[in-house]
C-alpha cells in the first residue's frame, strides 16, 4: 500500500496541537482555580476554624472534668462501694438466706399464681355450663350449679393463698433489696459522675478530624454528603423586600456564626454577666431544685471561660440567650431568624456582601485588611453597627413604653420625647399618639420674665443653664464658626441679632399681662430645706456644676443626672429669670398660669410657697444679665423682612410696603416669620401659630432611607461642641449621629445665602445621648412585622401598657422605683430610708379601691408620716386614675375587687397572731391606731407604715408573703427578714419555736399554751412559717376598719376645685371596741 | 485508579491544611473593639498562675505597727438620743456618746481600719475556723469596726431585750436584713467575696451602725483607743497600706517590710 498522501490544509497541525494542549491546560487550571476558590472561599474555613476551637474547648473541659471528678468523687465512691460490699460479705449468711428465701418464695408465687389462673378459667367454663343447663332446664342443671359453686369457693381460696404468697415474696424481695440498694445507689452515682466525661468523649469524636471527614469534604467529592455545609433558617412569615417582592427570609448567618445559639462560647464579659446573674438566682432560690446541679455546672463553665483565651467572633454565643435566639426565649432563632433584627443580606455567606457595617473607623480599617470588606452602597438594609444594635427593638416595640430587655432603647425613646424630637419631626406609629409640647407655653411670657432676659437666653441658652433641653438656634458653626469668612460672619451676626430682637418683640407684644401678686415675706433658708425635702428634686436639678472623680469642679451636663430629673427645668438662675409674684403663684397652683402645666400640685401652704419663692429668688446669675445687648439695627431688620416679602410680591412693592411699616411693625412681622422659619411653635404654644404642621423632616421611615439620600457635604471629621474630634464614616448611622451631635456641620466649607443655611438647632448632645437618639431613629423603618410577631397583645399586657404611659408622662420614676428602676430623687436624700416607696410590687400589694382614692387625693391617709417628700396631687381625671389602677392590678395579677377585706378571721388564729406579733416586736416600728405620731420617736426614719390602714389598703395574700420574704420583694427594704431561708433547702425557718422556751418568752408561752395541747405542738406550729405568717395577717386584719369611709375632711381646709372627691379614712379612737373585735390588745 | 484517589486525597489534605492555616491566622483578630480582650487575657493568666494555693511563707515575715493620729480638735461627739426605745435608754445611766470619732488625749484616733491592699498580697490564705462575733449590747454594735476573712463565719448576737434588725448594705456580697426580736438570739453569716467595707445598720435604732471588712488575707488591724495598730507575719516585700475611717475617708502609704523587721508607719487624719 502506498502511503496516504498528506491532505494539504491552511493550518499547521502541530501548532494547533500546541494551542489545543495549552488551552485545555488553561481550561483545566481555570476549573481547578474555580474549584479551589469555591472551596476555600469564606465560610468553609470558619467552619473548620470552629471545629478546631470546639475541639480545644472539649479537651479542656474533659481535662477539667477528669481532674475534678475522677480524683475526688470517684475514689470516694469506690471506697464507699468497697465498704458496702465488705458489709455485704460480712452479712453474707443473712444475705444468702434472704436470697434463698426470695428464690423459694418466687417459686411458690409462680405456682400459686398458675393455680389461681387455671382455677379461674375453669370457673368461667363451669359458669357457662351452669347457665346453659339452667336455661334449657336440663336434668343435670343442679349438679352443674353445685360444681360451679364448689369451684367458686376454690377460686376464692386460691386467691387468698396467692395474696399471702405475694406478700411474703415482696417482703423477701425487700430484704434482698435492702442489701443491694446501697450498692446500686453508689453504682448509679458513679455512672452519673462519669457521664459527663463519657459525653465529652463522644463529642470529641464528632469534631476531631478523621479520614472520613477529609474524604467527605474533599474538593469535587463534597457534592455527595459533605459535613461542611451552608446552614440556614427559613423564616416564612418575616418577609424581606427584594425589588418590590415580599419573599421569606432565608438567613444563612449561622453558617459562620456557628455557636450563635449554643451556650458555652460566650465572650468573657458576657460570661461574667451570666455568672453573676445565675449566682444571684441560685442564692435567692429562684432556680427549681431539680435544676440546681445543672446551673452549678453552667456557672463552673462560665467561670472557666473567663480564665481561658477569649473566643473571637464569629464563634461567640449570642449574648442574652434567654431573650434572643435561644429556643425558649421571646425571639427564638427559628421564628425570627437573624436579619429581621440585625438587617443585612439574608442569603449571603460572604462577609462584605452580607452587609456587615463597621462601628468605627478603626474597625473599618481592620475589616478591610482582614476580610476585604467593602461598603455595600446598593444594599437597602445594611446591618446595624454594634453600638446601634438596639435600633432593631424599635421596629416592633416603638409603641411600647418599656422595652424590658432594652434599657438603652427605652432611654432613647424617652429622650426623643423629652428633648422634643417628635415636636419638629413627625413620627408615626409612636408609642404616644398625642404628646404635650416639650417647651413651656409662651403666651404669658411677659408675666414671667423680661425681654432682656429672653434676648440673652435665645442668643445662648446653654450659658445660662448648661443642662437645659432648649437647643441653641443662633451663633452656630455655620453662622459664626471658624470656617466662615470674617465678612460673612459680621453680616450673619447682624442678621441673627435682628432675628432675636424680632422674636422677642413678637412674643412680648402678643403676651397676656395678668398681675401675679403675693409671696412677699419668705425665709430663703427654710425654702432651701423645703426644695430639698418636699420632692422638687425628683424632677428638677438645682445645680450647674458637678464634681468629677478627681474632685475638680466642672460644668454640669445632662448626662450627669438621671433622665427623670430633666422633666422639670434646672432651678439654677431662677431668680434672674422669673418674677417673684409669678413664681409664688406658679408654686401654689401651676394650672392657674397654664391649663395643662405638667408640674403637679404639691399642696404648699402660703408660707411654704413664699419660703420656696424666697429661696429660688436667691438663685441668681448676675453675670448673665451683664452681657451686652446689641442695639436694634433697622437696616438688618428691613433687609431680612424684605427677603420674606419678595416671596409674594415684586421688589418695588416690597420696598413700598416696608416704607409704610414703622420699625415696631417691621420687627413684629420679622418675628412672626422667624418663629415660622425656626419652628419655635413646634415646641412652644405661641399665639398665632395654632395648628401649624411641625417644621422638620418626617422621621417615620428614616431608618429605611438608603445611603444616597444623605448629603455628606464636604466634611470627613468634625469637632463637636464639647471639643471632641469625631470621624464620619460613609454610613447612614454615622450620618444621623453626626447630624444630631453637630446639626449644621454639613454647611462647613459651603457657600450658601443666609436664608438657605441649615436651621436645625444644637442640643449639645453628649456622645451617649446622640447614640441613644440615633438608635431610635435608625429603628424607624418601613419594615413591618406580622401581627403574630408583635409583642404584648393580650388585654392584661395592654392594660399594663396604658398605665406605663401615665407613669412615663407624669415622671413617677423621679421619686418611685417602678418595675425595678427609677427613684432619681434618692441621691439627693440624706437617708435612703426617707425615699418614697418602691412601686415594683404595687399591683400585688394594694387593693384597687384604695389606690384609686389615694391617686385622686394623696392626703386620704397619712401612711408614711416620716417622709417629708410629698406625693403630689396630679389632679388625675377619673379615667386616668382608673387606667393606673387597672395597670397596677394587671401587673400584679390580682383581682381589682374582692371580698377578702370583709372576711372575719378565726379568733384563735387572731389570738395566736397577736402573741407572735408581740414576740417579733412588730409594734416597735409599726404603729397602729390614730395616736401614732412621729413625735414619740426620736428617729423618724425608723418608722414603718401604720397597720390600722392595712385592711383597707393591702391585699389579703400580700401580707403573709411580705412577712416571709420582704428583702426578696423589695431589695434593700428596711423591713427585716424574720424568717430567713435555710441556705441549703431554701425553706423558710422560724426562730420562734426555739425561742419560746427562753425565760424572756415565758409569758408568751403561757398565753399560747391555751391554744395548744402540748409544748411539742406549740413549737411545731411556731416553726410553720406559712401558717404563722397567716396568723400574723389575721391579727393585723383586726387592727383597722374594714371600710374606707369617704367623709368630708376635717382640719385645715384646702382650696379645692369644685366637685372633687374628698375621701378620708376615719380611724376609731384608741381603746374603742371597733378595732379589737374581741381579741386582746397588745400591751404597749 | 488508585493513583487518582491518592492524588485527590493529597489535594484534599493540602487544601484543608491551607484552609485551616488561613482560619488559624485570622483567629487572633478580634472583631469587636469594645470587647478586645487581649490585655485582659494576659492579666488573668498571670493572676491565675500566681494564685497557687499554699501555706503562706512565714519564715521571712515581718511586722507593721504604728499609730493613727488626728490633727486638730474634732467637734465633741454628741450623746446618742436613745429615748425612743426605753429598753436601750435604761441600759445607759450616763448617756452613751456617739462613737463616730473616738480620740484619745494624745490625739490617737480609734476605729481606723488599717490593711494591706488585697491585690498586693500574693498567695491565698484559708479562712480561720474560729467565728467572728458582732454583738449588740446596750443598743450599740460591738465592735464598731472589724474584719472577717472570706468564708469565715460571722456570728451576730442580740444581747438586748429589744428588737434589733441587722441590715448589711453589702455591694459585692448579697445584701441581708435579719430581724432579731429575741434577747440572746444568734444568726450566722458567711461572706464569699472580699469587700471593704460593708456598712451594717439597724433600721429600728437609727444611731446604730458598724463597719465590716471582708478580707482575703489576715494582714489588717483596727486601731485601738490609743490609735495604735499592729499587723504581724506579713511576708517581706513592698506593699500599699491603706487606712480607712468612717468620717475622714481613706489614706494610703507605700511600705517596705524586710524579713523579721517591724516597719513603723503612722497615719494622720485631719479633723477639719
Amino acid at each position: 500500500m502506498k502511503p496516504q498522501e498528506p491532505i494539504p490544509h491552511n493550518y499547521s497541525i502541530s501548532t494547533l496541537n500546541k494551542i489545543f494542549a495549552l488551552s485545555s491546560l488553561g481550561l483545566l487550571m481555570g476549573v481547578g482555580a474555580m474549584v479551589a476558590y469555591d472551596y476555600i472561599s469564606g465560610w468553609k474555613r470558619f467552619q473548620v476554624g470552629f471545629m478546631r476551637l470546639e475541639e480545644q474547648r472539649i479537651r479542656q473541659e474533659l481535662r477539667a472534668a477528669e481532674e475534678s471528678q475522677s480524683r475526688v468523687e470517684l475514689t470516694r465512691l469506690d471506697e464507699e462501694m468497697q465498704q458496702r460490699e465488705e458489709e455485704i460479705a460480712r452479712n453474707r449468711e443473712g444475705y444468702r438466706s434472704a436470697q434463698n428465701e426470695l428464690r423459694s418464695w418466687e417459686g411458690r408465687h409462680y405456682a400459686a399464681d398458675q393455680n389461681f389462673r387455671f382455677a379461674k378459667a375453669t370457673l368461667d367454663a363451669l359458669r357457662y355450663e351452669a347457665e346453659v343447663a339452667a336455661l334449657k332446664k336440663r336434668r343435670n342443671a343442679d349438679r352443674k350449679r353445685e360444681e360451679y359453686e364448689a369451684q367458686s369457693a376454690r377460686v376464692e381460696e386460691l386467691k387468698l393463698e396467692l395474696e399471702e404468697v405475694t406478700r411474703r415474696r415482696d417482703a423477701a424481695k425487700a430484704r434482698v433489696d435492702g442489701f443491694l440498694m446501697r450498692v446500686r445507689e453508689l453504682e448509679d452515682r458513679k455512672k452519673e459522675s462519669t457521664a459527663t466525661i463519657e459525653r465529652l468523649r463522644k463529642q470529641l469524636e464528632t469534631v476531631a478530624p478523621t479520614p472520613a471527614f477529609l474524604i467527605l469534604n474533599a474538593p469535587l467529592l463534597d457534592f455527595i454528603n459533605p459535613t461542611l455545609r451552608v446552614d440556614q433558617v427559613v423564616v416564612e412569615d418575616m418577609f424581606i423586600d427584594i425589588n418590590y417582592l415580599h419573599v421569606p427570609r432565608v438567613d444563612r448567618c449561622m453558617t459562620c456564626h456557628r455557636a450563635i445559639e449554643r451556650p458555652g462560647f460566650e465572650s468573657k464579659r458576657e460570661a461574667a454577666r451570666l455568672q453573676a446573674e445565675l449566682q444571684n438566682k441560685l442564692e435567692t432560690f429562684q432556680i427549681p431544685p431539680e435544676r440546681v446541679a445543672e446551673t452549678e455546672q453552667r456557672i463552673d463553665q462560665l467561670a472557666r471561660i473567663q480564665t481561658q483565651r477569649g473566643i473571637p467572633n464569629p464563634y461567640r454565643t449570642h449574648p442574652f440567650l434567654d431573650t434572643f435566639v435561644g429556643s425558649a426565649s421571646a425571639h427564638p432563632l427559628a421564628e425570627f431568624g437573624c436579619t429581621s433584627c440585625h438587617r443585612g443580606l439574608d442569603r449571603s455567606t460572604n462577609f462584605a456582601r452580607a452587609g456587615h457595617t463597621p462601628m468605627s473607623r478603626r474597625q473599618e480599617a481592620r475589616w478591610k485588611k482582614s476580610w476585604h470588606w467593602k461598603a455595600q452602597k446598593y444594599l437597602e438594609t445594611p446591618m446595624y453597627p454594634r453600638q446601634y444594635f438596639q435600633a432593631a427593638c424599635v421596629k416592633c416595640h416603638s409603641n411600647q413604653i418599656t422595652v424590658d430587655s432594652g434599657p438603652a432603647i427605652t432611654r432613647g425613646m424617652t429622650m426623643v420625647e423629652l428633648y422634643g424630637c417628635h415636636a419638629c419631626h413627625k413620627i408615626d406609629n409612636w408609642r404616644f399618639t398625642a404628646l404635650r409640647k416639650p417647651g413651656p407655653d409662651l403666651n404669658g411670657i411677659a408675666e414671667k420674665t423680661t425681654p432682656q432676659w429672653v434676648s440673652r437666653w435665645l442668643a445662648d441658652p446653654h450659658s445660662f443653664r448648661s443642662t437645659t433641653r432648649m437647643p441653641a438656634f443662633f451663633h452656630q458653626r455655620n453662622m459664626n464658626g471658624p470656617a466662615v469668612s470674617q465678612r460673612e460672619r459680621e453680616q450673619n451676626t447682624r442678621f441673627q441679632n435682628a432675628e432675636i430682637q424680632a422674636i422677642v418683640s413678637y412674643l412680648f407684644n402678643n403676651s397676656t399681662r395678668r398681675p401675679w401678686n403675693g409671696g412677699g415675706s419668705g425665709d430663703p433658708v427654710r425654702g432651701e430645706q423645703l426644695v430639698g425635702s418636699v420632692g422638687c428634686l425628683g424632677c428638677h436639678i438645682a445645680q450647674d456644676t458637678v464634681e468629677d472623680e478627681q474632685g475638680a469642679v466642672r460644668e454640669a451636663r445632662r448626662d450627669d443626672f438621671p433622665l427623670e430629673r430633666h422633666y422639670g427645668f434646672n432651678l439654677v438662675g431662677t431668680g434672674t429669670k422669673t418674677d417673684a409674684g409669678w413664681l409664688f403663684n406658679w408654686l401654689k397652683d401651676p394650672r392657674r398660669y397654664y391649663h395643662s402645666a405638667p408640674m403637679p400640685d404639691l399642696r404648699l401652704t402660703d408660707q411654704e410657697a413664699a419660703d420656696i419663692t424666697a429661696y429660688l429668688m436667691t438663685l441668681q446669675k448676675p453675670d448673665f444679665m451683664q452681657r451686652p445687648l446689641p442695639p436694634t439695627e433697622p437696616r438688618a431688620v428691613a433687609e431680612l423682612a424684605k427677603n420674606y416679602l419678595i416671596n409674594t410680591m415684586t421688589d418695588r412693592e416690597a420696598n413700598e410696603r416696608l416704607a409704610s411699616m414703622p420699625l415696631r411693625e417691621q420687627l413684629d412681622y420679622l418675628g412672626q416669620r422667624t418663629i415660622e422659619k425656626y419652628g419655635c411653635y413646634s415646641c412652644h404654644d405661641i399665639k398665632g401659630f395654632e395648628g401649624l404642621k411641625p417644621i422638620g423632616t418626617e422621621l417615620t421611615i428614616e431608618g429605611s432611607k438608603t445611603l444616597h439620600l444623605f448629603d455628606f457635604g464636604l466634611v470627613h471629621d468634625f469637632e463637636a461642641h464639647d471639643g471632641k474630634d469625631e470621624h464620619i464614616l460613609h454610613t447612614v448611622p454615622s450620618w444621623i449621629y453626626t447630624k444630631v451631635r453637630a446639626p449644621r456641620v454639613w454647611d462647613d466649607h459651603r457657600e450658601k445665602p443666609y436664608q438657605d443655611k441649615l436651621k436645625m438647632p444644637n442640643f449639645r448632645l453628649s456622645p451617649s445621648e446622640a447614640q441613644a437618639i440615633t438608635s431610635v431613629i435608625l429603628g424607624l423603618t418601613k419594615e413591618r412585622v406580622d401581627q403574630s410577631k408583635n409583642a404584648r397583645l393580650d388585654p392584661r399586657s395592654r392594660a399594663v401598657e396604658e398605665g406605663r404611659k401615665l407613669v412615663s408622662q407624669h415622671n413617677c420614676r423621679g421619686c418611685h422605683v417602678v418595675e425595678g428602676y427609677g427613684r432619681a430623687i434618692e441621691t439627693t436624700l440624706s437617708d435612703p430610708g426617707l425615699a418614697p416607696p418602691d412601686l415594683t410590687p404595687q399591683g400585688s400589694r394594694v387593693q384597687s379601691p384604695w389606690l384609686f382614692h389615694f391617686l385622686k387625693d394623696p392626703t386620704v391617709m397619712n401612711l408614711r408620716p416620716w417622709l417629708s417628700v410629698r406625693m403630689p396631687t396630679f389632679h388625675f381625671t377619673d379615667l386616668e386614675a382608673n387606667t393606673l389602677v387597672q395597670s397596677f392590678a394587671a401587673d400584679g395579677n390580682v383581682l381589682q375587687f374582692d371580698t377578702t377585706r370583709y372576711a372575719t378571721p378565726h379568733p384563735q388564729n387572731v389570738a395566736v397572731g397577736q402573741v407572735v406579733f408581740e414576740m417579733l416586736r412588730c409594734a416597735q416600728c409599726h404603729p397602729s391606731g390614730p395616736a401614732a405620731a412621729t413625735s414619740e420617736v426620736a428617729d423618724a426614719a425608723s418608722l414603718a407604715p401604720n397597720l390600722s390602714f392595712a385592711r383597707v389598703r393591702l391585699q389579703h395574700d400580700w401580707i403573709p408573703d411580705w412577712i416571709r420574704r420582704p428583702n426578696e420583694i423589695v431589695p434593700g427594704t428596711r423591713m427585716p427578714t424574720n424568717f430567713p431561708r435555710d441556705p441549703e433547702s431554701g425553706d423558710f425557718t422560724s426562730p420562734l419555736g426555739m425561742a419560746i422556751d427562753t425565760p424572756a418568752f415565758s409569758q408568751y408561752k403561757a398565753r399560747l399554751s391555751r391554744y395548744y395541747p402540748s409544748d411539742e405542738e406549740m413549737r411545731k406550729a411556731l416553726d410553720d412559717v406559712v401558717t404563722i405568717s397567716g396568723y400574723l395577717r389575721d391579727y393585723i386584719w383586726t387592727l383597722g376598719p374594714s371600710e374606707m369611709r369617704i367623709a368630708p375632711a376635717t382640719g385645715e381646709p384646702r382650696p379645692q376645685p369644685p366637685g372633687r372627691l374628698q375621701p378620708t379614712i376615719e380611724l376609731p379612737a384608741v381603746g374603742s371596741t371597733g378595732s379589737e373585735q374581741g381579741s386582746e390588745r397588745p400591751a404597749r | 485508579m488508585s493513583d487518582l484517589r491518592k492524588f485527590l486525597s493529597i489535594i484534599a489534605t493540602l487544601l484543608l491544611v491551607f484552609a485551616i492555616a488561613c482560619g488559624g491566622g485570622q483567629e487572633t483578630v478580634y472583631d469587636d473593639e469594645e470587647e478586645d480582650e487581649g490585655g485582659e487575657e494576659v492579666a488573668t493568666a498571670t493572676s491565675a498562675d500566681t494564685a497557687q494555693p499554699g501555706a503562706p511563707a512565714t519564715a521571712d515575715a515581718g511586722n507593721v505597727s504604728g499609730v493613727v493620729k488626728l490633727a486638730g480638735t474634732p467637734a465633741a461627739m454628741p450623746n446618742v438620743a436613745m429615748g425612743a426605745d426605753p429598753a436601750c435608754h435604761q441600759q445607759h445611766p450616763t448617756p452613751a456618746k456617739s462613737n463616730e470619732v473616738v480620740v484619745s488625749a494624745d490625739g490617737g484616733l480609734a476605729n481606723v481600719f488599717v490593711y494591706v491592699r488585697p491585690q498586693d498580697v500574693k498567695g491565698s490564705y484559708p479562712a480561720p475556723k474560729t467565728e467572728a462575733l458582732l454583738d449588740q449590747v446596750g443598743c450599740l454594735y460591738k465592735p464598731h469596726v472589724h474584719a472577717v476573712h472570706v468564708g469565715q463565719t460571722l456570728k451576730i448576737r442580740n444581747s438586748d431585750p429589744t428588737l434589733h434588725n441587722v441590715h448589711a448594705l453589702a455591694k459585692a456580697n448579697p445584701e441581708f436584713n435579719i430581724g432579731q426580736p429575741v434577747q440572746g438570739m444568734e444568726s450566722q453569716k458567711k461572706f464569699d467575696k472580699p469587700e471593704i467595707l460593708i456598712k451594717i445598720k439597724c433600721d429600728v435604732h437609727g444611731w446604730m451602725n458598724s463597719y465590716l471588712a471582708v478580707m482575703p488575707h489576715p494582714f489588717h488591724s483596727v486601731s485601738n483607743d490609743g490609735g495604735a495598730f499592729n499587723i504581724s507575719n506579713l511576708p517581706a516585700g513592698t506593699y500599699t497600706l491603706e487606712a480607712w475611717h468612717e468620717k475622714f475617708g481613706t489614706q494610703s502609704q507605700q511600705i517596705t517590710v524586710g524579713p523579721n523587721e517591724t516597719a513603723q508607719v503612722s497615719f494622720t487624719f485631719n479633723a477639719s
